[in-house]
């Protein structure tokens, strides 16, 4: 991409003494970065992977005296047959392609809005991150209280315009949605933040030129402006994927899964299974199957899009 | 001229959208409870009152009216929560910053055996769900004495933020103009051209790194629910879900909530200068 | 809040006829209140009235020389403590519910009352059927934090008045409420009937539990726990199904009710939107209060006319057992009785502040007998005559032993309140629901072999 041209400033800088050392190999340097993090991830995250594992794999009683028994694969085998579990799975499937979708269209244009020159622009960058600041179960809260009927945004607006609707978005029907555009205002700042650090190492070279060759809005949207924000909108679609999988304090603190089991994602029906039954193989049983989902997201990800966009 | 307004109709609409749930909800604190229980909520307040903010912080408050409105019984651990949530996020940004930006960096840039699986390895630990490793990170946290710690909390944050900070900083990484390599034509060690070269050009990147991992720790609800709650290092997440259930005490809650948007919001507009204002004109001359 | 209590049908009225027992039984007494080990006591409760609650603590840590540390625990309280008694963690003295307390005890972590010194004098001062509803394998499983009436159906005299109905029009049952809601319904009244529908795991589960107790129902038997609902249309499981599928399908309750948390719930009520609620007894008092409640002054309940209204709800204070040195399991004991019971002074001083705070009941005979808790209560309510009416549905009010009295109730209960909200939300059928109800607790009797 950048031409390979020489520093003309460094040229004119005597050259430093070679010094004959040698150097570590990309590999050697890699690793020696990296290692103490890997290190300690590995030691932290081994173990309660472990257990979970060795949970996911037995029978867990804690009452009458706690006993545990190998079951093999048997609690695997349980999950494919419940109801629940094939319920929440479609409930996380709807909402994460619902939250993606929105947060990344969302992000994008609040980026592109950002990269202009405004008036007051650090108070107004401030307060576009503020949704992000707010965290996951404070924006739980806040829609609760904006979707209810109760103390909605609709229904003060409905009176104040004289009527006596009450606007409740907290049916069966609307509540994943609701949560989606809940998610999509905590997420959005995040991908649009980055996206902007992006914007801002594309050369205004470019734009001056593409303003030369007279391209409309569009074209050097498309042509100058996307490219490089193509493998940035890569990796954010993937991990707002897995975010928005992974979501819980959202939805336990908007709706606990409700109305009835209407908002109940894979991972609140784990909680509820392991925490609240305390069947704690069939919940570790579970998680898997999430973790899997997940992967399995990203990893279709990666084969649609990603590996278009690895070619450097 | 037409795009000037265009981009005002836009940032309003931005401001709109950004701004009014928070107020719709925050707004309960400066209400009362007899004005919060109306229905419908007028769409604004008409005699404010500031009584919460000092109730969650342990003072009694005298209406203009007369009536006293009592401190909550929360303030100690409102208190508490502000200052170890404030200790744990600075931790965590500064220990994630120096574990990730050489990480990411490596990743981005070098070819290397491994990379994939160690990539992989990264990928995994972002799409671990909290659900499923809160009670084996709480039994092993019982057996080596570290519920109910900062050390403890810091080092699952850490686990959080790590992953999450590398991912992203990773494809950051990669389309940073490879400077360091005409650096490394002129003789700089791998170290210098990356510590005197990629970090400065980088500076926008790692300003959103330190930022999103700051607020991670911030507002860690999930693992500190279960591992620090109710002990002598609660957070300011845990302290405030006092709030949420039995005893309604809604102003209180949107007055906590208020305080725990200040911090982060404060630590957003002082590094979002260096993602907003710097723009390279050409990092090639 | 997570209260459940037996009272029975013995009422506190009988307890409140009778004469004042003797203080002193004669027994063994603490020899001494005051703290010995130097050494912290946990002490973990969830968020009630905190302030109270620090303020009693920080007067023991005071003038008995104790290091009782408070802390509020917020959130899932049931699967928190459980979290912690399972892995052993720094706890000593918690709040819980009867149905927890079973629980807890199944699972080996609390100590029975039986391991204090002054346990006779505590047994003489106790309510009966209290007695009976936190007694589990012959054994107290703590001391009396509080007893309420959950369940019981506030009236909004405002609305209900401005509908031009009268108390002599006071629905005495069950299906005279439905019948009068729709009634009001059909004045014109948008919203007449709140229902106990709420999110919580005490919300829309426990409406069904104390609706069929109400209509002369249990859910499973209080001895063997084997499931006793039947499907023929005039049993109290059908005819309550009956009736909600009835107002659900009627719209007459808006779908958000059912994501409420007790706080919302509360507000609703409070906003004077509606004009029955099931709601707690001592929240009468909330409700009645100028400044708090959009409704006060005019908030009434419904009195015992042939039905019984509600569950009781209530909650002890527990002792754990978790691994500790032997004088600071003293200290344990120690603050257990001064906080649960009696004070060095010999009052029970914590059980009458909260009555005089919160005009919460209490298991304790003096404190029900005492006519400053009478004063309270009459102060709390929004007329006079409502003070019988409190009295004599806090008597009535049932408790389900066969459901709460055994370890798997936290299960049945997280089952049943998915149940039922699918049931009103995917419109199902009222015969499977209930055979559900009774397959589901004979899996879980094997499950458990009981």
């Amino acid at each position: 991409m950048a031409s390979d041209q020489a520093l003309p400033k460094a040229a004119a800088r005597p050259a430093l003494p070679v010094r004959t050392r040698r150097e570590l190999t990309d590999t050697q340097f890699a690793l020696a970065i990296g290692m103490p993090v890997f290190l300690f991830l590995v030691l932290v995250v081994a173990y309660p992977l472990g257990y979970a594992i060795w949970m996911s794999v037995h029978k867990i009683i804690f009452f009458g005296g706690y006993r545990t028994s190998f079951v093999g694969l048997a609690n695997f085998a349980r999950v494919l047959a419940d109801a629940n579990f094939w319920w929440s799975t479609w409930v996380t499937l709807r909402l994460t392609v619902e939250a993606v979708i929105l947060t990344m269209l969302l992000g994008l244009g609040l980026a592109l809005m950002l990269n202009r020159p405004i008036v007051a622009g650090g108070l107004v960058r401030t307060l576009v991150f503020l949704p992000w600041c707010v965290s996951l179960y404070g924006a739980g809260l806040m829609f609760a209280y904006l979707a209810r009927g109760q103390t909605g945004l609709g229904t003060s607006i409905a009176y104040a315009f004289g009527s006596s609707l009450s606007v409740d978005l907290m049916t069966r029907d609307m509540v994943i949605e609701v949560l989606a555009v809940g998610a999509a205002w905590t997420m959005a700042p995040l991908v649009a933040f980055f996206l902007l650090a992006n914007l801002k190492t594309i050369p205004r070279r470019l734009y001056d030129l593409a303003a030369l060759d007279r391209l409309s809005r569009f074209e050097t949207f498309w042509n100058v402006t996307l490219p490089p924000l193509r493998y940035t909108l890569f990796v954010f679609t993937s991990i707002i994927t897995v975010l928005s999988m992974k979501l819980f304090d959202f939805i336990f603190v908007m709706t606990g899964g409700g109305p009835g089991t209407s908002s109940a994602t894979l991972t609140y029906q784990v909680y509820k299974v392991s925490f609240k039954n305390l069947d704690l193989g069939y919940g570790a049983a579970m998680s898997f199957y999430l973790l899997l989902l997940i992967l399995a997201s990203t990893f279709v990800l990666y084969l649609v899009w990603g590996r278009r966009e690895a070619r450097y | 001229m037409n795009r000037n307004r265009f981009l005002f109709v836009a940032v309003v609409l931005a401001l709109l959208w950004s701004l009014v749930p928070i107020y719709w909800f925050c707004r309960m604190a400066l209400l009362t409870p007899l004005e919060i229980q109306q229905y419908p909520w007028p769409l604004f307040p008409r005699a404010p009152n500031v009584a919460s903010f000092w109730n969650i912080f342990g003072y009694d408050y005298i209406l203009s009216d007369g009536t006293r409105v009592p401190a909550s019984g929360q303030a100690n651990q409102i208190i508490r929560g502000l200052f170890d949530s404030i200790v744990v996020s600075c931790i965590v940004t500064l220990l994630t910053l120096l574990a990730v930006l050489p990480l990411a960096y490596v990743f981005a840039r070098l070819e290397f055996r491994f990379k994939s699986v160690l990539l992989f390895a990264i990928l995994l630990s972002v799409a671990l769900p909290p659900v499923s490793t809160l009670i084996p990170f709480y039994a092993m946290y019982i057996r080596i004495g570290l519920s109910g710690t900062l050390t403890g909390l810091v080092i699952v944050d850490l686990t959080i933020t790590v992953p999450f900070v590398a991912w992203m900083l990773i494809g950051y990484f990669r389309n940073l103009p490879p400077i360091e390599r005409l650096a490394r034509v002129d003789g700089y060690g791998r170290l210098a051209a990356f510590v005197q070269l990629v970090i400065p050009l980088a500076k926008s990147g790692i300003a959103v790194a330190a930022v999103i991992a700051f607020l991670f720790a911030w507002n860690e609800y999930t693992y500190a629910l279960v591992l620090v709650n109710g002990s002598t290092a609660n957070t300011l997440p845990t302290a405030i879900s006092g709030f949420l259930f039995q005893d309604p005490q809604p102003a209180n809650l949107a007055a906590s909530v208020v305080v725990t948007i200040i911090p982060p919001a404060l630590v957003a507009y002082f590094l979002q200068r260096h993602v907003g204002e710097m723009n390279l004109v050409d990092p090639v001359r | 809040m997570i209260r459940r209590r037996d009272f029975g049908r013995l009422a506190a009225g009988a307890g409140l006829a009778l004469a004042m027992l003797p203080r002193r039984s004669g027994a063994a007494e603490f020899p001494s209140l005051k703290a010995g080990s130097g050494q912290p006591v946990y002490f973990r409760g969830w968020q009630y009235k905190t302030d109270i609650v620090q303020n009693n603590v920080s007067r023991y840590n005071s003038t008995q020389g104790g290091h009782v540390d408070y802390a509020t625990v917020t959130g899932d309280y049931p699967a928190i403590m459980e979290q912690n008694l399972m892995s052993g963690g720094q706890l000593d003295m918690l709040y819980g519910n009867p149905s927890q307390a079973t629980r807890y005890f199944d699972g080996g972590w609390i100590l029975p009352v039986e391991e204090l010194p002054n346990y006779e004098e505590i047994k003489a001062e106790f309510l009966p059927n209290l007695w009976d509803a936190w007694t589990y394998k012959g054994k107290l499983l703590g001391l009396s934090y509080f007893a309420t009436t959950r369940g019981v159906i506030h009236v909004n005299l405002k609305a209900f008045q401005g509908a031009g109905l009268a108390d002599k029009d006071f629905p005495k049952s069950w299906d005279e409420l439905y019948d009068t809601v729709f009634a009001l319904n059909g004045k014109g009244v948008a919203t007449p009937f709140l229902p106990h529908w709420f999110g919580e795991w005490y919300g829309i589960s426990w409406a069904f539990v104390f609706e069929v107790l109400n209509r002369g129902g249990k859910v499973a038997d209080d001895e063997t726990h084997k499931p006793t609902l039947t499907t023929d249309k005039t049993g109290p499981a059908y005819k309550t199904l009956a009736a909600w599928k009835k107002l659900w399908n009627a719209k007459l309750v808006p779908s958000e009710v059912l994501t409420y948390n007790e706080a919302a719930y509360i507000a609703a009520f409070g906003s004077g939107r509606y004009v029955f609620s099931p709601q707690q007894l001592y929240d009468l008092e909330s409700f009645n209060q100028k400044g708090k409640s959009q409704i006060a002054g005019f908030d009434s309940l419904l009195p015992v006319q042939g039905q019984s209204w509600g569950l009781i709800d209530s909650a002890l204070y527990m002792m754990t057992k978790r691994e500790r040195p032997a004088p600071v399991t003293d200290d344990v004991k120690r603050f257990t009785s001064w906080y649960g019971f009696k004070d060095e002074t010999g009052k029970l001083a914590v059980g009458e502040r909260w009555m005089q705070e919160s005009m919460l009941f209490s298991a304790y005979k003096s404190i029900m007998d005492s006519p400053t808790t009478e004063a309270r209560i009459k102060q709390a309510v929004a007329r006079p005559e409502d003070y019988k009416a409190v009295l004599d549905v806090y008597k009535a009010t049932p408790y389900p032993s066969g459901i709460w009295k055994v370890v798997w109730s936290e299960e049945y209960n997280s089952w049943l309140k998915d149940t039922l909200a699918n049931f009103l939300l995917q419109d199902s059928d009222i015969v499977a629901t209930i055979t559900a109800s009774n397959d589901k607790i004979k899996e879980l009797n094997e499950k458990y072999g009981i």
